[in-house]
């Protein structure tokens, strides 16, 4: 009996790391931003655009390396956008980001049916899938091989992001700039620092992490791109962002957790329960967690 | 004063003019006749009294999402669930509408209130999450607008599908719910009469009222209101409960006024329309009117070129979008020399020497 | 020690976009290797001309030279690159970084791609060692006391090679132990050769420290001497103008019943200048009560504990005898209090708002204003003519939003609007700073009146003039605790303050 359950569990493993896996990958590009004093809300449309990317590149040159290669690229160039709009036109943060995300979700259709006809779904073009990686040795293990290999090329990619992120952030001097940039401007630019240049970058970052986890989406399990996919993914990146108190490793917890709740609730699914209610969960968990996170910063600042 | 309001107009329609034909121009290009695409964007609404009737019932969700969005940035809340709302509050009527035994004349008012107070919740959990918390209303109001969404599927799904009808939709709406239409030949139903009051009412509320007074305090100048001791975290939670409550009698009205069935399967989009239109408008009730007619004699423009000539009316979505850019850049609206252009003046150069001490920016 | 100009300003002017002239044609030298004052009341421009030197601010005309030569200091990276330096009066430093990363930000020893951890902290302990000014470069800038980071500040001037150091009123925060060290400490980096530029409005200081010192007065140069050829009320004089000020003395008046007293109040804050500590005080109607003290003594803590933002963490204050304990702004303004906020644009109105909006605030549920749910427009516009008339008020009219008033005749304004409540308690905050003299008069006025109409008053100001001339009984805040208490008479002068406003006395 409980041979069976630990086995069940133990598969289940996978299952959150790859439902984490787009959510952890935008995240730490909000992360990045939102360090560097620029709230990244466009997420969602830059997910979404680098999904199409990837669909359209590796379909037009029958290569999955080269779709992921598009995806970041325009992810980036969207931040780049995105960073336009905040410093050259002086236009809010949040409501450019928003126009973003309604361009994306405009653009993204309104190209898909140039290409193809169809407004729905890219089926007519042959994109290619992302690879899954088999570590050759430990795939043997047998716990061990579950957890560690066997996985989507784009999830180590997400989880080893994890440390570099964080090393970058704490260790390097860019990252030291750009934490100093997004906590006091002016004492920064005092310090000989370019504001403007710094935030730009992180956001051409942040758009690069959202593209990859966009060609996630789309090039990781199944190799199509539809409709609106990223069907709010890129907010609840942000939500995990904010769950995570600023740090590389909190971000990941932040996303694991939501990333569970997303899992479970498309297991539970199979057992039964409404789908739709299900789908709910990936949704409420965030808001919970965020309730209970700003619950204990309250108390702290009452108790300083 | 009146010069800079009427430069900073002029403004805006010109800016607009040139966004719509930034997108609209390259993709009639593509197309054989570039020149009649145009033509049934610009005028094709007009020629047609039932597309002209689109272009007013089209505005009516936009004038009332934009409401709802407008009153909530007053006073400084960026509540983004009036998607959520609209979603909820139109499923919530339609639900009460089919469920609930209620005399034909009861059902549109009932199920209307009963939608609003629902769909309400979406935009007032993230408002009290704010007050007591202290917690983002911006990204759990986000989170919510996908879970009103599941939420509402299911009861779609549960308890209200109709198994002889061929996709998900809910039964049909009975007809005694209905709302009346207005004008013979088009679509204008009693909602955009509703809308129109709401927005007049909401200009009423915003600067007749010690309530929209203080929300618009609290909005420009926080500590301001604290010096005056006012209760904010009161006013905030009240701006987001009456935006709320608007957008999602919006989603009830949208329901009552046009639709046979609730058919939604996605969030329908109005919400963010409703953001585009409150920004154009900056946030003055009485401009959303106009405002929200603009951006629906967009839609209808792209409807008719997309089922004319093949063009993706996701054209119209992507005007939006660089719409609410060119709006909300200060480098362009607020541009000094471009101000004084239109408004043909000269700065005057004010040198004030002498004895007075230098105010706020010296020493 | 060479003695030549090393810098010098030439006929530099600056006029702000909103139209005010912060500075008018000034040009003076500044020898190398000495400590050089300079000297004037707050807005005469002196912030304004050291911006200019470390590149915060451009000149709208006029040049500065460096040895001789014209140099065009675009941005503080250029300053950097010249060898100037500023401590500035609200720190520069990133918060929850360490000591050591704020002092290297922007100039990182590296290792490859990463910091040089070690290295960056061995180049903090060194220079803390070199110029003797020590400090934790592990610590955390946020816990710090504001003494040591001002520390932390000099050092990261100092990191970057400088020539010539900017000091912006670097005492106003320091306790005289720490101004000691301080002065100290700046003149050892005198001994070796660094030039220092010292800002202040305190004469004893500029005595102690400078051997030279220049002196603005409405953004005009009016003095630029050598210290010891002069005395101090000729510097004074010079500071001051010759202006008569209209001497309303008011001093010793008999005064009612205490409408607010606090016992043994105390807050606990992060923030020094918040703190209070075990404070015994009365205001009695009719009365002025004037506080003196360095800014950061506690008078922030003061306002916040009276205006009912914060509850003490100890004691209680009462109205007429009355706890107040637990009550909030709303009711203790119901109670009589009005309040004149220092920081008069921030907490004292809305700019973008209207005269009349920003003239009936607070008052607006009143039954003059209101019916039912809805506003009075009309009465709210007319109430506010007679304010604008009654006060002097120059606007364009009452829908004129109050950003277009001048400081003066917004503080007008605002007082009205306070006034109008007819408080029994109100705290005047630097009623006066900023704004011009016929409006600081007629307020002196207004004040004297609500006093006589027996309103107890609390009068928070740094103006020594204006403390002595208004308020009939004096107490001095020193680091959150009442260290004197006096009587105001005609022999009280700034001088007799001194010494208990910098804790060098203690009679409570």
């Amino acid at each position: 009996m409980s041979d069976i359950d630990f086995v069940g569990l133990l598969s289940f493993v996978p299952a959150i790391l790859r439902v984490t896996t787009p959510i952890l990958l935008a995240a730490l590009g909000v992360l990045i931003s939102d360090r560097a004093g620029v709230l990244n809300i466009g997420v969602e449309g830059m997910m979404l655009s680098g999904a199409f990317a990837g669909v359209v590149a590796s379909a037009a040159t029958g290569s999955a390396a080269a779709g992921l290669v598009a995806a970041i690229i325009v992810g980036g160039m969207l931040g780049a956008v995105l960073a336009g709009a905040v410093h050259i036109l002086k236009a809010d943060l949040i409501l450019s980001g928003i126009a973003l995300n309604i361009a994306a979700a405009a653009g993204t259709t309104l190209l898909l049916f140039l290409m193809t006809g169809d407004k729905g779904m890219s089926g007519s073009l042959a994109s290619q899938v992302l690879p899954k990686i088999t570590i050759p040795v430990i795939a043997d293990v047998p716990v061990l091989g579950t957890l560690l290999s066997g996985h989507h090329i784009l999830t180590y990619v997400a989880f080893l992001a994890v440390p570099g992120v964080g090393i970058f952030l704490t260790r390097t001097p860019l990252g030291l700039r750009l934490r100093a940039v997004g906590e006091s401007p002016e004492s920064a630019a005092i310090a000989g620092i370019n504001v403007v240049r710094v935030q730009v970058m992180a956001l051409i970052v942040s758009g690069a992490f959202a593209g990859t986890g966009g060609a996630f989406l789309s090039m990781g399990y199944v190799s199509w791109f539809s409709q609106d996919m990223s069907a709010g993914r890129g907010f609840i990146a942000l939500a995990a962002e904010v769950m995570g108190h600023g740090s590389a490793s909190g971000t990941m917890f932040a996303s694991l957790l939501l990333g569970a709740a997303e899992a479970i609730a498309v297991a539970l699914q199979g057992r039964g329960l409404p789908s739709e209610l299900m789908q709910t969960v990936p949704y409420i968990v965030p808001v919970i967690a965020l309730v209970v996170y700003a619950r204990r910063r309250q108390r702290l600042l009452a108790r300083a | 004063m009146i010069r800079s309001a009427l430069a900073s107009f002029v403004i805006t329609a010109v800016l607009l003019v040139v966004v719509v034909g930034i997108v609209l121009v390259p993709i009639a290009m593509h197309m054989p006749d570039p020149l009649a695409v145009l033509d049934m964007f610009v005028f094709g609404p007009f020629r047609n009294p039932r597309h002209t009737g689109n272009i007013i019932e089209m505005a009516t969700p936009g004038m009332m999402c934009g409401l709802a969005v407008a009153i909530m940035l007053r006073a400084g809340m960026f509540n983004l669930g009036v998607e959520g709302a609209f979603f909820l509050g139109g499923l919530a009527t339609v639900a009460t509408v089919l469920l609930v035994p209620l005399p034909g004349w009861a059902m549109a008012p009932v199920g209307l209130a009963v939608g609003a107070v629902v769909g309400s919740s979406v935009c007032a959990v993230p408002g009290l999450l704010r007050a007591r918390y202290d917690a983002s209303e911006l990204v759990s109001s986000l989170m919510l607008n996908f879970a009103a969404l599941f939420i509402g599927l299911f009861i779609v799904n549960y308890f209200l599908r109709d198994p002889t009808a061929g996709a998900m939709v809910s039964y049909k709406i009975p007809n005694d719910a209905r709302l009346p239409r207005l004008v013979a030949g088009t679509r204008i139903h009693l909602g955009t009469i509703i809308a129109v009051a709401g927005c007049l009412l909401g200009a009423v509320y915003l600067f007749m009222t010690r309530a929209g007074f203080e929300s618009r305090i609290v909005g420009l100048n926080p500590a301001f209101a604290a010096h005056l001791g006012l209760p904010i975290r009161w006013i905030l939670l009240r701006s987001q409960l009456i935006g709320g409550l608007i957008a999602a009698g919006a989603g009830g009205i949208e329901m009552l006024g046009l639709y046979q069935r609730f058919s939604w399967q996605g969030l329908p989009g109005n919400g963010w329309t409703g953001v585009v239109v409150a920004i154009l408008a900056r946030d003055n009730p009485i401009l959303l009117i106009p405002a929200a007619l603009f951006l629906s004699y967009l839609q209808v423009g792209g409807d008719l070129i997309s089922r004319n000539f093949d063009v993706p009316n996701e054209a119209v979505g992507l005007i939006q979008a660089l719409v609410l850019l060119v709006v909300t850049s200060s480098a362009i609206m607020r541009n000094p020399r471009l101000l004084r252009l239109v408004s043909g003046r000269k700065a005057a150069a004010n040198k004030t020497p002498g004895p007075k001490v230098a105010e706020g920016s010296a020493a | 020690m060479t003695n030549a100009p090393l810098v010098a300003f030439a006929g530099i002017s600056k006029t702000y976009g909103n139209g005010t002239l912060a500075l008018d044609d000034v040009s003076f030298s500044i020898a190398g290797g000495v400590i050089h004052a300079i000297c004037g009341e707050n807005g005469a421009g002196k912030s304004t001309l050291m911006k200019i030197l470390f590149g915060l601010e451009q000149p709208s005309s006029g040049s500065v030279l460096l040895d001789g030569k014209e140099v065009a200091i675009t941005s503080p990276r250029v300053a950097a690159e010249q060898g100037i330096g500023m401590v500035h009066q609200h720190f520069s430093l990133v918060p929850s970084l360490s000591v050591t990363e704020n002092i290297v930000l922007g100039q990182e020893p590296r290792r490859g791609a990463f910091i040089d951890r070690a290295a960056a902290r061995q180049r903090v302990v060194d220079l803390a060692q070199r110029y003797n000014l020590l400090v934790d470069p592990d610590a955390v800038v946020r816990t710090l006391s504001v003494a040591a980071q001002q520390k932390v500040e000099i050092l990261k001037a100092l990191s970057r090679d400088v020539r010539v150091l900017i000091l912006d009123e670097p005492t106003a925060v320091l306790t005289p132990p720490e101004t000691d060290e301080l002065f100290e400490r700046l003149h050892d980096l005198r001994a070796v050769g660094l030039t220092i530029l010292f800002i202040s409005h305190k004469l004893r200081e500029v005595r102690a420290l400078a051997s030279h010192v220049t002196v603005l007065r409405a953004g005009r140069l009016v003095g630029d001497v050598p210290l010891d050829s002069v005395e101090d009320d000729a510097i004074a004089r010079l500071v001051m103008g010759q202006a008569e000020r209209p001497k309303l003395k008011r001093g010793g008046r008999v005064s009612g019943a205490a409408t607010v007293t606090l016992s043994g109040v105390s807050l606990a804050a992060r923030d020094a200048a918040d703190r209070l500590h075990d404070l015994d005080l009365a205001i009695h109607a009719g009365e002025i009560l004037g506080v003196a003290g360095v800014d950061g003594s506690g008078q922030r803590g003061l306002v916040s504990v009276l205006t009912g933002r914060i509850q003490p963490s100890a004691g209680g204050i009462a109205y007429d005898g009355h706890s107040i304990a637990g009550l909030g702004t709303a009711a203790l303004r119901q109670r009589g209090l009005a309040h004149l906020p220092a920081d008069r644009f921030h907490d004292g109105g809305s700019k973008r708002m209207s005269l009349v909006e920003n003239a009936i605030a607070g008052a607006h549920r009143l039954a003059a204003f209101s019916s039912g749910p809805f506003l009075k427009r009309r009465a709210m516009e007319a109430r506010t003519v007679q304010m604008i008339e009654r006060y002097n008020v120059r606007a364009p009219g009452p829908r004129a939003p109050l950003s277009a008033l001048s400081g003066g005749n917004a503080q007008k304004l605002i007082a009205a609007r306070e006034f109008a409540t007819e408080p029994r308690f109100l705290i005047a905050d630097q009623p006066t700073r900023g704004i011009d003299v016929a409006a600081a008069a007629f307020l002196h006025e207004r004040l004297s009146e609500l006093a006589e109409k027996g309103c107890a008053i609390l009068l928070i100001t740094a103006d020594l003039d204006e403390l002595l001339a208004l308020s009939d009984r004096i107490v001095v805040l020193y680091a959150g605790r009442i260290v004197a208490r006096m009587e105001n008479g005609p022999d009280l002068t700034p001088e007799r303050l001194g010494p208990s406003m910098l804790g060098l006395e203690s009679a409570a």
